[in-house]
Parts: C-alpha cells; structure tokens; sequence
C-alpha cells in the first residue's frame, strides 16, 4: 500500500507550529488545522518566559509568520477535525472551516471593521479581563490578521435569527456597521462552513491545554480579584490590556500585596486532579518576580507544597526569585475570602507548624493544566487512548512517548501531558521525526501496521 | 561600492518593549530628515504580518534601494525582514537591523531621554553602514546525507534509529565496548516498573544490525574537521587485542584469564577479567583486553588467553586504527555520570552507603546478587535503608546549583522495590521538595507514600557514621523541626547528574558549546532545544540537561527531526557575510591563518596571498582585526562603515 506523504498537524500551538515547520522544512505538505482564528496558542498569551524573560511575541511571531507563509503548509485556522477513518499510510480526513462571514481573500487587514464594531464580548486571547468586538483577530500580531465574524454574539446575525424566528424577546438590532465601513466590501454575510476533504499518511495531534476553570475550587472564592496564572500573564504583559501595568481586577488599584497559590486544583485528587502540574512552580515565581519588578516595595508571597524547578537554569531562578524578596510559604492555603478592601488568604505554614493568614490585594492561582476541552471528543475521532484526565496516551510511557496508541498518529505538546515550553518544543520536533521516517518508505510493510 | 540613496527605516514598537522608553515620534521626526532617507514608518509590531505588509508596499512604492529596520537583535527578526525584502526583488544583505530594544530600550528603561537619543543614533548609524553594504549572493556548498551520532546510549541509538528509519546512512560510534549506555545498568523503570534491558533490547538489535547504521564500539571521535554538510571525522578504533575477523565470540578466554578487576557495569559489586564483555546483556560482539590490569601488559609472560583461544584471534601486538568518514551532520549523545560524593565528613567512605546506580544493580534480576536485596559489606538482608536525595544537587557549596530531576522519582521507585523485596524492611527517604512533575509521577510518588514502611523525611541529612554493624544518620526533619537519628543496614546516596568528564573535550573537538557545569549549550532554550550555536551539530540527552528516559528519547527523536529536515535540501546555503582578501595588499604573513578558530583561512604557497574557504568562514572577523595591513575585510563589515558608524555615534 502505498504511503500518502502529506500530514495532518492538529492544533497551531508551539508543539503543532514546530512539527509543522520540521515536516515541511522535510519536504513534505502539511495542513495545519487551528480551531480558533489564528494560530500561536497559549504561548502568545504570556508575558515572559522563564527563565529567560524572553518575550515570547518576539521568539514566537517569527515561528507564527513562518507557518503562514511557508509554501508546504496549508494553514487552516478555525477550523476543526471531524472525521478521520483509513489507516497508517492512507487516512481521509475531514476537516471543518467554520464561517469566518469574511472573504479572506478580499479582506486587507486594515483592521476598520473591529474598530467600529459595537458589540464587545470578553477576549479569550485576554483570558477574559478586557474585551474584544463580535468581529475581530485575537491579538494584534494573529496569523492570518484577518478578521472573523463571532457569529454567536454579532447583532446582525442575531437580527437574522430573530427574523427566521429562532429566537424570541427583543429585536436585535440590524447593525451591519462593518459590512457598511469595509472598504474591500470582504464581508460575506452568505458564507457557510464547508468540510474539506484530505488525504494524509499521519497525523501529529498538538491540541494543547486548557486551565481548570477557578470556579472548580469554590473554597478559594468566586472573587474578581481571585484569578488564574493566564489572566495575571496577560496583567503583566505590555502588550496587554493595561500595556503591563498590573491592575487589579474589580476596581483597577495597583495591588500591592499578591498572593500566589501553587498547586491550585493540582495534586488534589479530593477536589482536583491527582496529577502535576509541571508548569507552574516555574511561572508562579517568574510572575512574582516580574510583579515585584513591576511595582516596587510590593508583597509578593508563594504557597507551594514543593518547589519543582528541575529544568535548565530553573533552580536557579527559583532562587534568584527568593533573594529579590518573594516570601514562600510551605503549605496550602484552605479559604480564600474577602475582608473589605482586602482578601485574606488562610494557609499553613507547615515549617514553622502555624496557622498563617496573608492579606492581599490580589490572588493569583496556580490552577491545574487539564487537556484543552474537547480532547476527549477529539481522541474517539481519531480512535486513540486518553487517561483519565484526557490527556492521550502514549503507546509506551518510557520509549515510545511520541507514539499514540494507534499507527500513524503520533503526538507533540502538553496534549499528553502538562509540558513546559522546550519540552513541547522538543516534542513538536520529535513527531515531525517520526513522520519524516514514515514518509522515507514508499510503501506500508505489513508489520508497520501491526499496532503496536 | 554602490552608495544606497533610497533607504527606508521602519521602526518598531515592540508593543511597549520599546515605545514605552523611546519616543517614537522623535525618532520617525528625526529620520525622515537625514540625508538618503525616503521614507520612514512606525509600526506596533513591524514582524507581524501587516507590519511586514507596510514594508512591501513602501519598497514597491518608493523604489528603496536599502532598509534599516529598528527593532529588537538581529537574531530575531533580521531573517523575517530580509526575507520580506527578497520577496519584493531588495537584496537581502541591504537590509539592517538597529537594535533599539536589547542595546537600547531595555538597558534605559529609566531614562527616557537618553534612550531616544541613543535610539536615533542607533538609527543614524545604521544608515550609514548600510550606506556601503555590498548586494551579496549566499555561497553553495554540496551536502552529503550522512550523520554522525556520538554516543550509543539509548539517545544515540534513538536518533540513529530515527535517521537510518528515514533513509539515511549512519555512523553511530561509541566509546565502549557494549551499546546501551547507563539505562543497561538499571532495574526498573518509574513509574512503570519495567525492566529497562529487556525494554529497549529490541532497540538495541535493531540498531546494531540496521544496514543504514555502521556501528564502531570500543571507539572515541578523535578529529573532526569541515563544516555542516561536509564534516570530515577521523574515528580512534581502540586496540581490544583481539582479531575482530577471527574471534567467534566463544568466551573461552573469559574463563581463563587469571586477573579479577571490579566491574565497571556492575558498579564494583562484582568482577570481571582483565579481557572483557562489557556486560551479559549488551550487544556486543568481542571481547577486549583491558591493558590496564592485563598480566601481559605489566610485566609479566602471561598467555592464558592466547593459549586457550581456538581461532588464535588474540593479538598482543595490534595497535589504535584511525578511519575517516566523510559525514553532513552531528548528533552528541555523550551522556552523563554521577557526580564523584567528596564531603567525606558528611558521607564518609563505607560499603554500605552506595550511590543510586550501585543500589540499581543491587535490585536488578540480572545483577550480581540476582535480584536479591544484600548490602554490600557482609551480604546481609538490609533492614532499615535511608535514601538521601539532592546529594550534591541543589546545593552550590558542595556541589552544583542545579537539581538533577530524574533522583526524586529513582528514589521512590528503588524504596518500592526494596519493600517488595523485603516486605519486612523499613525505608526512608530524606528529601528537601518531591520533584515529580512528569505523566504518572505525582500518582507513583503518592502510591509510595501509601505503601507502609517507606517513611518520607522533609529536611537534610547533617552527618552519617559507622557504629559498629550500623550506620548512623543524622538528619533534620523540618516538618516537625526536630533533629532525628536513624541506624541503617544501608544508605543510598542520590548524587547529582554530570556530564561525562570527556564531554569537555568533544565541546574542543566539535567546536560548540557549554555551560558552567559541562552540560551543551543550546541555541535557544526555549525554541531551538536540541540545536547547537554550530551549525550542523544536534544535542540529545543527558550531555544537554539531565533528564529521564521519555524527555531523552524525545530529545534524540527532536534531533533526529532537524537532521531528516535538512537532508530534505540537495544543497546548503552558506552566509554570504565572510571575510574577503586583498590579494593586491596581502603580504601573506599568516596571522589571520593562526587566529581563525574555524580553519578558513590559509596562504596559498604560489601567491603567498591568503585565501579564504568560503564554506567554512563564519564571518566572524577576527581575521579581519588582526591583519595588519586591512588585507581582509569582511563583507558588509568593513573598516569605513566602522568608521562611518563611530563618526555618527560620537558625532
């Protein structure tokens, strides 16, 4: 049977990004399939990177350009997999491109339509602490910069279902402002979604993480100024919301006092997930720094059960955190909860064997990495094994990490598992590698599809 | 040199990275006055894709002849731009990078005012380097599609695998005698609890019989020579003594050879002969002779082998042989060893307190005491045994800053084993943070803690001595803050992961390379991972960081990627950036041929003028520096734009 040399990559993060660029640096055609509007993932959403405190735009964009002008990928954003059937070798895709409601090919960027849009809705890409408009790229530096059309929050669209009856209450209004503003007339009011048809040899699936939601942990207080390790990336970020000042949430003061909860759904299998997290000693204690860097004679204290700082240059900068001031406190906090202006965060401090309780003007929640939603749903497509939590299995835990259980499929990222980013790098390359070795053959042998 | 009239300068925002200490406006007022510049434009991100829009409309409009892009370093952006440049018919070597934001920006984030006048500057001088840039061409060098792996551990042998899986030749050379490396030593894996020789055997066959991988043990890389697609390496094949061609492996002169020497693969707990196997279960094919303890060797008539060998395969007079092989590529898999204890007074030097790879053999079925569990002093069943992590690790006094991130999880896994061999033996595990992040860690660790008998102790251990058949260990457990004392059978020391002592002289030999500690340097560490800063040369395993067996063979398969990625090209492209002789001036004094770390540069005998091999030269200038008769330039670097650029800075 002979070998289709063309590979599905799923999901446009750094993992996905990296094994796309391998594969077609190889010579061979890929489609990259993102389901949100541009490709760059969680990544783009952080401030700095540890250890470095490179900013990750800037060692990122040129990955993200690269993937959107490289002439062996086919770069398909917002858009979804949805079918795959066939084997190693020979697998049909099919794959969803949501409606944009623009004509990408008309569109020009310029960027007057989500300027004048009215409807504003909170920004995934700011993890919900500022708002984007119902047409719009997620962040300045999306590839594709072209926009789409919220189809779930735009007016006129709601208008039309309201019109087709599919709605009651009241009639939304028939804005059509950005139809009436674009100067290339790219809206397209007409566009449907579409399933495209592939054929591939592999599949390389980089569908990424997600963070449990906050509200998972009641105990720690359904509070605007409780808030997760994304949101308080975007804080610190220049290219943030409030162009890196951190402000806090619920009335914009400049916390001067933070409070940083590590393990935060982690290693709790009672209220959480039993597993590590990997991640967030490590981000935990860059955040601090940059926070204390950030507003000077500032109070920044860390619970945490253990440090796990075991990458390179990692403990070193757990202690380089320590020495600027960042208290950390061995322990875990019980209740978070409001006092006035202040919240009072109470924990344990299980080396000195108290009860301590730390005021702060804002908390911010190491909270446990889970697959990105939907991964569950997206292994019984591809016909592969996930754990428990949903992250998918590797086919041998120690040698064959790269390997899905099922011929053909491999994976790259912390879709199988909570990863740091050299890791996930690391991983994007080696799919790719194993991809490129399939492609070498020209021909399936029989053993090469026993499952292994 | 053609004078570049038309210059476009784009500057960068970098979101508030640079507007938010240097006045942008001040700087675009400032440019689109200086002398040759046609146009100017600010942007929030120029690398974006309708940042890059702007400067091809401006080139197709305004006809520019050269652009200064002023942003973040060169080697971030300057390849998207010139890329964008050449796109649009611009030759890419006239477009230049003003670093306002590392060498700007950031330095004087304080100080507004300096850093917009240091920014305009930059610019300045940027232009006027840019000014007398040559249009340059990259040179073209052929690329031979065949790699050589350093190192037969198990990263080594994965990329090997993972290059010869896609088609290509390997030459796969390891200094000892077996294959395998150190996860042959080893009982069992966390948190699986697999036996590890009989998990990666297959591997190990495949690899050595794989027709694409030529496969020298017992051999160390002395020289290599050329650069990425063309390397030349010359392969030391050590003298084992014995005739490759005649010996049938029958083992006969292992029996009768009359010299014990303790067994490296069995950490000293057991012994070997003089002439050797590297162990029972690695491949491998002959024996070889250890000169070091061999009879014959030091003195004396000995010939037991010799006599007893039906093929007469010994050879006491063969020698070290030199082979050359022509490769395109490296991969390093040096690996990695346990750091050597010190601090006598903490962990004196005693039988029974051993390190994690000794303990390893004590648990393995194939080791010397056949899976059961008896310390090293008097073989008796251990019934207390102490674990101490972070020996050596995390600690900067005695040892090294960093942690050595596989000990926490070896730890659980070997008191979980012991328990099981010894339902009736107690375990404790001293430990400053369990470090166990990875898929299946944190529920192995807990499953440990919930096993009786394996006690974890949060705190450092102080000192530890013999009293009489024990072994005291004084400890402080810092959960209850109290000082504690336990009598042990036996103590097991986790000591921190080093690069193997000869990485050192490979990072000499393969001109990259590394960090304080010894570990290979990377060329970024977030994004180009398993990359050296020397093109054509890769980084797997342990030699880079320490790791566990999953992240080394993803590392060894990342590796693997980049090597099949660049063997997809017939070709390489080498910057066109070097350096450039003035035979006319040239007096052929050979100073630059002594400075050039790369071997670039040599003096033709006829002419007695330097020539420079355009492949090799990296363009690094230091020949240009020491010349003392400004006979070699480098290309678009040259003594006047220097000079240009000093009178625009000091101006």
């Amino acid at each position: 049977m002979e070998v289709i040399k063309k590979v599905l990559v799923i999901g446009g993060g750094v993992a996905g990004i990296q094994a796309a660029l391998d594969i077609a640096d190889g010579g061979y055609q890929v489609i990259l399939v993102e389901k949100t509007p541009s490709v760059g993932g969680h990544m783009a959403q952080y401030a700095e990177v540890f250890p470095t405190l490179d900013c990750p735009q800037c060692i990122l964009t040129p990955k993200m350009v690269d993937v959107g002008q490289h002439s062996n990928i086919t770069l398909l954003t917002y858009a979804e997999l949805q079918k795959v059937s066939g084997e190693v070798g020979n697998f049909t895709v099919e794959i969803l491109q949501k409606a944009r409601k623009v004509n990408h090919k008309k569109c020009t960027g310029c960027g007057t339509c989500w300027q004048k849009c009215p409807e504003k809705v909170p920004s995934e890409y700011d993890a919900g602490i500022a708002d984007r408009a119902a047409i719009y790229i997620p962040f300045a530096q999306a590839v594709p910069a072209k926009p789409v059309i919220d189809t779930e929050h735009c007016r006129y669209i709601k208008h039309l279902e309201f019109v087709e009856g599919e709605t009651e209450g009241k009639r939304p209004p028939q804005c059509r402002i950005c139809e009436r503003l674009c100067p290339a007339e790219a809206i397209d009011w007409e566009q449907e979604a579409q399933t495209i048809t592939e054929q591939v040899g592999a599949i390389v699936v980089a569908t990424g993480f997600d963070l449990m939601p906050i509200k998972r942990l009641p105990e720690y207080a359904e509070d605007p100024d409780v808030i997760d390790g994304i949101q308080f990336e975007r804080m610190l970020s220049p290219g943030g919301p409030n162009a890196g000042v951190v402000r806090r949430p619920s009335d914009g003061k400049i916390p001067g006092e933070v409070v940083f909860v590590s393990c935060a759904g982690s290693r709790d299998p009672e209220h959480g997930v039993p597993h590590c997290s990997r991640v967030c000693c490590m981000y935990l204690a860059k955040q601090a720094m940059l926070y204390k860097h950030a507003v000077h004679d500032s109070q920044a204290h860390i619970f945490y059960i253990d440090t796990r700082t075991t990458g390179k240059g990692y403990e070193e900068f757990l202690q380089r955190t320590m020495t600027e001031g960042t208290v950390y406190l061995r322990g875990k906090v019980s209740r978070i909860y409001r006092d006035g202006d202040k919240l009072k965060v109470m924990g344990v401090d299980t080396l000195s064997g108290k009860q301590v309780e730390v005021s702060a003007d804002l908390v911010v929640l190491g909270m446990a990495m889970l697959p990105s939603v939907g991964a569950k749903d997206m292994a019984a497509r591809l016909g592969i094994a996930t754990d428990e939590q949903g992250f998918f299995t590797e086919s041998h835990i120690k040698i064959d990490p790269l390997e899905s259980t099922r011929p053909g499929i491999y994976l790259a990222g912390t879709a199988q598992g909570p990863k740091d980013i050299p890791d996930s790098v690391a991983q994007g390359s080696g799919a790719a590698s194993k991809v490129l070795g399939l492609f070498a053959r020209s021909e399936m042998t029989p053993e090469g599809l026993t499952v292994g | 040199m053609a004078r570049q009239e038309r210059i476009g300068v784009f500057v960068c925002h970098c979101g508030n990275n640079i507007a938010g200490t240097v006045d942008i406006e001040r700087v675009v007022e400032e440019l689109s006055h200086y002398p040759g510049v046609v146009h100017v434009e600010d942007y929030m991100y120029m690398c974006s894709d309708p940042g890059q829009e702007l400067m091809r409309k401006a080139i197709q409009e305004k006809a520019l002849t050269g652009i200064v892009n002023a942003n973040c370093s060169p080697t971030l952006h300057q390849r998207t731009f010139r890329r964008v440049a050449e796109a649009e018919g611009l030759n890419p070597y006239c477009v230049e990078i003003a670093n306002i934001r590392e060498q700007c920006s950031w330095p004087h984030a304080d100080d507004k005012e300096t850093a917009t006048r240091k920014a305009i500057a930059i610019i300045k001088a940027t232009v006027e380097k840019l000014r007398f840039n040559m249009a340059l061409t990259p040179t073209v060098t052929p690329l031979t599609k065949r790699v050589l792996v350093i190192g037969a551990g198990i990263a080594g042998i994965q990329a090997a695998l993972d290059i010869a899986n896609g088609g290509y030749g390997v030459v796969l050379v390891e200094q000892d005698i077996g294959i395998g490396g150190h996860v042959m030593q080893l009982a069992g894996t966390f948190p699986s609890l697999e036996q590890p020789d009989s998990l990666i055997a297959s591997r190990l066959a495949e690899v050595a019989s794989h027709p694409l991988v030529k496969l020298y043990t017992y051999a160390e890389v002395e020289e290599v020579s050329g650069y990425v697609g063309n390397f030349d390496v010359k392969i030391r094949q050590k003298a084992g003594y014995i005739n490759r061609g005649r010996c049938n492996a029958c083992g006969m002169c292992l029996e009768k050879c009359p010299v014990l020497v303790s067994s490296e693969y069995d950490c000293g707990l057991s012994q070997r002969k003089a002439i050797r196997l590297p162990s029972p279960a690695a491949l491998t094919f002959h024996p070889v002779i250890d000169v070091e303890h061999c009879l014959h060797f030091n003195g004396s008539q000995c010939q037991a082998c010799c006599e007893v060998c039906p093929e007469g395969a010994i050879d006491f007079s063969e020698e070290d042989t030199f082979v050359e092989e022509r490769i395109g590529v490296v991969v390093a898999a040096p690996g990695y060893d346990l750091l050597p204890v010190g601090q006598p007074e903490a962990y004196p030097e005693d039988p029974d307190i051993i390190d994690g790879l000794k303990f390893e053999r004590i648990l393995s079925a194939t080791g010397p005491t056949n899976g059961e569990i008896r310390r090293p002093s008097d073989g008796k069943v251990p019934r207390e045994v102490v674990f101490i992590s972070c020996v050596g690790s995390r600690d900067p006094e005695h040892g090294v800053p960093y942690c050595s991130r596989v000990c926490c999880m070896y730890v659980a896994k070997q008191a979980l084993l012991y328990r099981q061999a010894v339902p009736e033996g107690q375990a404790y595990i001293f430990y400053m943070d369990i470090r166990s992040d990875a898929k299946g860690f944190e529920e192995f660790v807990q499953d440990v803690m919930d096993e009786g008998g394996i006690l974890y102790l949060r705190g450092e251990v102080s000192r530890m001595f013999r009293d009489g058949d024990k072994i005291k260990v004084w400890g402080v457990d810092t959960l209850i803050g109290r000082n504690i004392e336990i009598s042990a059978d036996l103590v097991v020391l986790a000591r921190a992961m080093v690069p193997r002592p000869t990485t050192r002289e490979l990072t000499r030999k393969l001109n990259i390379a590394s960090d304080a500690h010894g570990f290979l340097t990377e060329a970024h560490i977030k994004l180009r991972p398993v990359e050296s800063l020397t093109s054509g040369i890769y980084l797997a395993g342990t030699a880079q960081w320490p790791r566990d067996l999953p992240d080394t063979i993803a590392s060894a398969e990342a590796a693997a990627s980049k090597v099949l990625s660049l063997f997809s090209r017939e070709e390489l492209l080498h910057e066109p950036t070097i350096a450039w002789v003035d035979e006319e001036i040239c007096s052929g004094c050979e100073q630059c041929v002594a400075n050039c770390t790369y071997k670039a540069i040599e003096v033709d005998k006829r002419s007695n003028v330097a020539r420079v091999n355009e492949a090799i030269c990296e363009g690094c200038g230091s020949c240009a520096a020491i010349c003392p008769s400004n006979a070699v330039q480098l290309k678009n670097s040259t003594p006047r734009q220097f000079f240009e650029i000093i009178d625009v800075a000091a101006g």
